[in-house]
């Protein structure tokens, strides 16, 4: 059984890596930036959220925003632990960016990502109170869920691994705020529609643009495979549903 | 970052022909750090030549043994396992970085379990692992393996399985596939292909019962496996993988730089090789970095953070001189094979030959 293949044979047919030592130089970039993407975002997530916590209107709530604060630092670490058997230095990384940062309300971020803070580019917008953050919650969360979703089916076994065991609980955050959204629809209808109609193409860019010659090498690599333009349609017709349901949209 | 310890070879034993299991003992210091789950790998390091080696071989042992053991099969024209096999001996060495893998899944003692697991040739060193800690952790659960090998003469830990068969009565089953002899059951003979998979499933294994399906081997049979399991049912969260971690060329390659320097010029011409396509392009010495170059120039470079930090942006660097200013996330010995992160890099020769493909 010594018969040799090459390693972008291997996964172009669906194979999978298990270990940094197993990483050809290209795929590790790949990796490696799809990694810090998703570590950056959820350290980015979880800062802006933060300030949710004090916003909330009752303990529930409260409790809501804490886990989610919570949860997604945790979340976050579990990535950088493995970007760590690549070299980097973890506790260096956690440093590197103010988390908490944002740009202005208004103005447009370039979704392509500028400077070295991965996050994606809906969070460098700020939230302006509860019900703005329950609202982005909802339509990012169910967002991540695709996007995460997607990337548990990598040819990096151990991210894949990661990450399935993050989807469950990125999915009971996102089914938090949709409780929280539901209460709102019936109080604050008019700021919580303006809320997704601010939300709603910041959200839809995080996807990345349409055609994209990346998204090709990901996929010979078997780091990705469903399209950008799908994954946004598939966000898109959830989200519509679930926002006429609250009659929302 | 995780550190190497000393290990000191205590035990070798001849295991085939071209293949020897070392038992290993960490510094009393260092024992809670080589405590290992079943199924994961130590990496060794070694200088030859003036190059350092490293090279990842699997834990054989259980969690029930005490010890600490790996196998190493010699494999040709490697300088790691031709050396560990022929050079190596007790009382010896070895640098090892703590265990690292996560080729297992969590024990439950309770549990009664069906796995399945897969091994080509030296791949068993894990599965042996697990098979012995799942067999005595879990006395409840049951275990296939499917074994293929080259030769009788070629099967690592042979006696040993038949001796944990014998010592777990009826809770290990052994298909053993042998490449180039012939047995009496066809099915037996030659290489795991889809055919073989196919009738594997029809006569010996009930897919429906499997919780967990272990596989390591060559790529293309793990392929091969992985595509039979889904077929046959099995989800992917079912399936667990481990490539042999070795998948590196033996021998590390000397360095083809050749130092240019000059401190007159102000410009430097720099070759950037990115997905097979080079191109070049003229940038200043002004303490501009290359990476940032690159980006000027509608290279889609790979980095992240852009702080020396996480090693995305690495590089290396065939030809001309470089500085880095931080470097937080590249060791020495990539440091002295030519790695760069280019993020950090300044030029100091007026040329530079950079490549992200090797």
């Amino acid at each position: 059984m010594t018969n040799e293949m090459p390693i972008g044979d291997y996964l172009a047919q669906g194979g999978r890596l298990t270990s940094p030592e197993n990483a050809p130089p290209r795929y590790r970039a790949e990796l490696l930036r799809l990694m810090s993407s998703f570590v950056d975002s959820e350290l980015a997530g979880s800062a802006g959220f933060a300030a949710a916590i004090n916003w909330a209107p009752g303990i529930r709530e409260r409790i809501a925003a804490s886990r989610i604060t919570l949860e997604k630092a945790d979340h976050a670490e579990r990535v950088l632990d493995l970007m760590e058997g690549f070299g980097t230095d973890k506790a260096l990384y956690e440093r590197a960016h103010d988390w908490a940062a944002r740009g202005p309300r208004e103005g447009h971020v370039d979704p392509r990502r500028q400077g070295g803070d991965m996050r994606l580019s809906v969070f460098h917008y700020p939230l302006t109170g509860w019900t703005d953050a329950v609202v982005m919650n909802v339509l990012m969360g169910s967002a991540t869920l695709h996007a995460v979703g997607e990337l548990a089916a990598c040819s990096y076994q151990p991210l894949a691994e990661v990450l399935r065991g993050v989807l469950p609980r990125e999915r009971r955050h996102m089914e938090l705020g949709l409780e929280g959204l539901e209460r709102l629809a019936a109080t604050e209808r008019g700021a919580a529609a303006a809320s997704v109609a601010y939300w709603m193409p910041r959200v839809a860019e995080t996807f990345g643009p349409a055609g994209s010659d990346r998204f090709d090498r990901l996929r010979a690599m078997g780091l990705r495979h469903t399209d950008n333009e799908t994954l946004r349609q598939r966000w898109r017709a959830e989200t519509a549903a679930t926002l006429s349901a609250l009659k929302l949209a | 970052m995780p550190r190497f310890h000393p290990l000191e070879v205590t035990d070798i034993r001849r295991e085939t022909r071209d293949a020897v299991v070392l038992t290993l003992r960490p510094r009393a210091e260092d024992a809670a750090a080589f405590a290992f789950t079943q199924g994961q790998y130590l990496t060794f390091r070694r200088d030859f030549d003036g190059d350092e080696l490293r090279r990842s071989y699997s834990i054989c042992a259980g969690l029930d043994e005490g010890c600490l053991r790996v196998g190493i099969k010699r494999v040709e024209g490697g300088a790691f396992s031709t050396w560990a096999n022929e050079m190596l001996r007790p009382g010896d060495t070895l640098d090892a970085m703590p265990p690292q893998g996560r080729f297992h899944t969590p024990l439950a003692p309770d549990a009664a379990r069906s796995y399945l697991g897969f091994a080509g040739g030296s791949g068993i060193t894990p599965l042996l692992s697990i098979i012995k800690t799942v067999l005595s952790r879990e006395p409840r659960s049951s275990f296939t393996l499917v074994y293929a090998n080259r030769q009788t003469g070629s099967i690592m830990f042979r006696e040993e399985l038949e001796d944990l068969k014998n010592l777990h009565l009826g809770r290990l089953s052994i298909v053993h596939i042998l490449e180039s002899e012939g047995q009496e059951i066809d099915l037996f003979t030659g290489r795991i292909d889809a055919e073989k998979m196919d009738m594997l499933f029809r006569m010996w294994i009930d897919a429906d019962s499997v919780d967990t399906a272990f596989i390591c081997g060559p790529e293309p049979m793990m392929l091969t496996i992985a595509d039979s399991l889904r077929r046959h049912g099995l989800a992917d969260e079912q399936i667990r993988f481990e490539l042999f971690a070795s998948g590196q060329p033996g021998r590390a390659k000397a360095r083809a730089a050749s130092r240019v320097a000059d401190a007159a010029a102000h410009a430097c011409e720099v070759s950037v090789t990115l997905d097979g396509t080079t191109r070049t392009f003229t940038m200043p010495k002004d303490g501009t970095f290359v990476l940032d170059a690159a980006i000027a120039h509608h290279m889609d470079a790979p980095y992240s953070c852009k702080a020396g930090v996480c090693s995305t942006c690495r590089a290396k660097v065939l030809e001309g001189q470089v500085e880095m200013e931080v470097n937080h996330a590249l060791e020495d010995y990539e440091v002295r094979a030519g790695y760069v992160l280019s993020c950090q890099c300044i030029p100091l020769s007026d040329r530079l030959v950079l490549s992200y493909d090797e």
